[in-house]
């Protein structure tokens, strides 16, 4: 990994630990539950656009408990 | 709270099956469209058409006991289509016309003779050998491939805890050429009052790869790379590849909820992949410069033999991926914004970068919009080539100066090659920007329906920081996809005010058997229904001639008309699923909905006797959409214990009936048999009468119904025949959540009228209209279920045998097996 990304990789990785300092108790989440925030709004449509790219990009796999066939074409 | 609870314990799925709360609980049905546009062959038009997939994804989310979910998915794919097979010079001509109008439908061209300058760049030379110049222009090489559908089933247990969830599954992925199975382990761990969620998930797979190779090519390709991995079939010209691979993953991640308005997630994941990692139908092609040949070459530069060598990856891959989304909460807009960013990096040497956007926004009345945007940037793996030099003969022949006879034959030296090889673009450096919209519609108390577009273009250019592959590997394609959701707690709350499923009878004696279509009404207006429906169908007895065996001389001699048989069918299995989507307006009227995808496969064999055709020896298939029904039904009579519905409906031809033959052994068949086409082609009338009745534990009912077809021909040139069906059945609830079902049908199905008005292939009797339709008699058994109390009440699940009676075909037609009818359907 060059080492610009890993300076990317660390600040972000940083930046997300330090966020840690605004507790939010659970009454104060309804913003978080509204279905536009979920963390997959459209999972089978993701799952879906996810398939064909795999199929077409040398990076997309790892998907290997999903299965997703060979891909071949 | 439900959102919330979700929000706040759920990780985004790593396992796309996952268990989910009971009020989480839902069936959905999805069917998705992908479609390339054609590649530009530089000046050559090639009559294949580019690749395009159906896919269907149905998925089952229940909760089996108060901390035990079960999550059920299949997945269908159907492709088909033209794809590279390799990359050569534009002056190899790969891709040569066939056809005096310049379009290209023939053999892959993989071997040839190309001039290079002294610089290695192609020459283009005239036809009388004079030089032009040099053209380094690049192009794929395209092959068709005949449809292949591909079925997965996946399965996952979940047990939840407080504060944690542990997850178990796994599946199967099969297609004809490869098959996988994998498990997988995964669990949530919430930390901090939940504002932390830690997550893992172990994988592993094996697959197994058994390739036919390109029949086309094959006679082209060298394979010696895969001495020992091949099996020849010197019978039919068979070349079969076979290996296996192995992958292992483990993921773990992150999700910290940062303030009331934003979440972040981070994941790391690797991935060790062994074994068999090439893909079977791609080569790459080899200028072998010939030391002793350069007497051809022209002034100062070099003459060179290319030949396909079949591609070479490494056998072991370790892959390292990085994710992080956020995500954040506008007041204002009542928006989501979504970003995330993937990094990817792997020991065949690709670094890749995902930059993804989508912003949620509510519209109100239940419509939710999301455009999105994503780039993606790769660079090339270590080993890609759009193509390769080697300056040896490809291979030496000594003969002995007196006779004449040879003596040897070298073959060339692969250390003289690189280890590993592949012009597969998708291993090559470009960058990808697509962008699309998904729309979701709350249609009804339970019901949701989301859409969505994606377009998607490949360029070279598009790389992150320039040095992409040429513009020859670039291509667009779009993605479209419809998702159907029910969400079981807010059904059941609905069915719980229906009488018949809260005070614990189900009305299954009111229902038709599960092969009856249009069987029952809805009872109330406002009411609605989702269903499902399979139908498997066999045909693998003798091929008749009326009613009786015909033996092969009689099918060689008559079967195909005036000409002489050469095959006959073996075996013909259909697979087709319908949706049921049912609606009543009035109590009165109901309203219907019904697309349908089918799959077909057709074994031949050849006839005793006749010229020998290697079309006998392979399998065929297609599959896709097929037609879509619409209908409505009137309630004529509703009287206790006695009801009378009619239905009109029309056939829509949303199935192709353009479905041609792969190409095999550098012939071209043209168009497939008729009964292998998806749909009819042509605009149906579809009328229906039905009566049904109950007393007590016994139902019966019976139904008349009919296709007329409102065009004379298809695009094709020929319509199929009409139809008329009777049949009359009776039923009896065992318990008061099971009944049995006994039934006797009738079919009087017309022949096709008209013919194929362009090329098709006329070897077996399928490729005759004559041998079509006839009168046929079939008695069915069936079961059906129906959920009486608890979350599920109002499901209904029915299963149905059709025995066949008897078979008076026209002409000569394979006779039939049987058929399973399943069907699952809910009402609120």
């Amino acid at each position: 990994m060059p080492a610009t990304e890993r300076s990317l990789a660390s600040l972000l990785l940083l930046a997300l630990l330090l966020c840690g300092c605004a507790a939010v108790a659970p009454w104060e989440r309804g913003r978080l539950a509204e279905p536009q925030m979920a963390l997959d709004p459209d999972a089978k449509q993701r799952a879906l656009r996810e398939h064909t790219h795999m199929s077409r990009e040398a990076a997309a796999g790892s998907a290997v408990g999903a299965g997703g066939g060979c891909g071949c074409y | 709270m439900r959102a919330l609870a979700a929000a706040a314990l759920a990780l985004p799925g790593l396992s796309p099956a996952r268990a989910q709360a009971a009020e989480d609980d839902e069936w959905s049905f999805q069917y998705g469209r992908y479609r390339e546009g054609e590649r530009d062959l530089f000046g050559v038009h090639s009559d294949f058409d580019p690749i395009e997939v159906d896919n269907l994804d149905f998925v089952g989310r229940l909760t089996l006991f108060d901390r035990v979910k079960v999550a059920l998915r299949w997945v269908q794919d159907t492709w088909s289509g033209a794809t590279p097979i390799s990359t050569a010079p534009q002056v190899l001509e790969g891709n040569r016309p066939t056809n005096p109008d310049g379009v290209s439908g023939a053999t892959p061209f993989l071997q040839g003779d190309v001039f290079l300058s002294s610089d290695f760049d192609p020459l283009e030379v005239d036809e009388f050998g004079s030089v032009l110049g040099t053209n380094p222009q690049l192009v794929h090489t395209l092959s068709s491939a005949s449809p292949e559908t591909r079925n997965q089933l996946d399965l996952d247990l979940g047990y939840e805890w407080d504060a944690a969830e542990l997850r178990v599954g796994g599946g199967f992925s099969l297609e004809p050429d490869y098959e996988s199975r994998f498990v997988r382990l995964g669990g949530d761990f919430d930390l901090d009052q939940k504002r932390t969620t830690l997550r893992f998930e172990l994988q592993f797979g094996e697959s197994d790869t058994t390739a036919l190779l390109d029949h086309d090519a094959v006679p082209y390709i060298d394979t010696s790379f895969y001495a020992g991995r091949i099996e020849s079939f010197p019978s039919t010209g068979r070349r079969r590849l076979e290996d296996d691979r192995q992958d292992w993953g483990a993921q773990l991640g992150v999700t910290r909820i940062l303030s009331r308005d934003s979440w972040i997630e981070t994941r790391i994941g690797y991935t060790r992949s062994t074994g068999y990692l090439a893909n079977p139908y791609k080569v790459v092609q080899v200028g072998f410069i010939d030391p002793g040949q350069q007497f051809l070459a022209p002034p100062g530069g070099y003459y060179a033999q290319v030949r396909a060598l079949l591609e070479q990856r490494p056998d072991e891959r370790n892959q390292w991926t990085w994710d992080t989304r956020y995500a954040h909460y506008l007041e204002r807009l009542d928006a989501a914004l979504h970003v995330s960013y993937r990094f990817f990096h792997d020991d065949w040497g690709i670094d890749a970068h995902t930059l993804e956007a989508s912003w949620g926004q509510p519209l109100g009345f239940g419509v939710t919009v999301t455009p999105r945007v994503r780039y993606y940037t790769q660079g090339a793996a270590d080993f890609y080539e759009p193509w390769l030099l080697s300056q040896q003969a490809y291979q030496t022949i000594v003969t002995d100066p007196d006779t004449g006879d040879i003596v040897s034959i070298t073959p060339f030296d692969r250390r003289l090659l690189p280890s590993e090889f592949s012009s597969d673009h998708r291993l090559s450096a470009f960058g990808a920007l697509s962008g699309g919209v998904s729309l979701s519609m709350q249609l009804a108390r339970g019901v949701r329906l989301d859409g969505g577009f994606e377009y998607y273009t490949h360029r070279g250019s598009l790389r992150l920081g320039g040095g992409g592959e040429g513009d020859f590997a670039d291509f667009d394609s779009y993605l479209v996809s419809a998702n159907l959701t029910l969400d079981a707690a807010a059904l059941h709350a609905i069915a719980s005010g229906v009488p018949d499923a809260h005070d614990g009878h189900v009305e299954h004696a009111g229902h038709a058997p599960a092969g009856v279509l249009l069987g029952h009404m809805l009872p109330a207006a406002g009411d609605w229904m989702v269903g499902l429906r399979t139908q498997w169908s066999r045909q693998d007895g003798d091929v008749l001639h009326g009613s009786r065996s015909a033996s092969d001389a009689d099918i060689l001699a008559r079967g195909c008309g005036g000409e002489p048989c050469t095959n006959a069918p073996d075996r013909m299995d259909m697979l087709m699923t319908m949706l049921d989507l049912m609606a009543a307006p009035t109590d009165w009227l109901n309203l219907m909905l019904m697309p349908s995808f089918v799959n077909m496969e057709m074994a031949l064999r050849p006839l005793d006797g006749a010229a020998p055709d290697v079309h006998g020896s392979h399998d065929h298939s297609t599959g896709g959409v097929g037609d879509l029904s619409m209908f409505a039904l009137f309630r004529l009579f509703d009287a206790p214990g006695h009801r009378v519905h009619a239905g009109a409906g029309l056939g829509v031809p949303t199935g192709a009936v353009d479905r041609k033959h792969r190409r095999t052994h550098q012939e071209s068949r043209g168009y497939t048999h008729y009964g292998m086409q998806l749909g009819s082609g042509t605009w149906d009338f579809l009328p229906s009468l039905t009566y049904t009745g109950r007393s007590g534990a016994f139902s019966w009912g019976g139904q008349a119904s009919g296709v007329v077809r409102l065009e004379h021909e298809n695009d094709s040139g020929y319509a199929l025949g009409d139809l008329f069906q009777a049949t009359a059945w009776g039923g009896f609830a065992l318990t008061r959540w099971l009944s049995a079902s006994a039934r006797a049908l009738y079919t009087l199905q017309g022949s096709i009228r008209g013919e194929y008005d362009r090329p098709h292939d006329v070897s077996t009797p399928m490729d005759l209209p004559q041998n079509s339709g006839g009168q046929f008699w079939d008695l069915g058994f069936g079961l059906a279920a129906g959920v009486p109390s608890g979350f599920l009440a109002g499901n209904r699940l029915s299963v149905e045998w059709l025995q066949p009676l008897q078979d008076d075909v026209d002409g000569y037609q394979l006779e039939r097996t049987g058929a399973l009818f399943a069907g699952w359907s809910v009402e609120f």
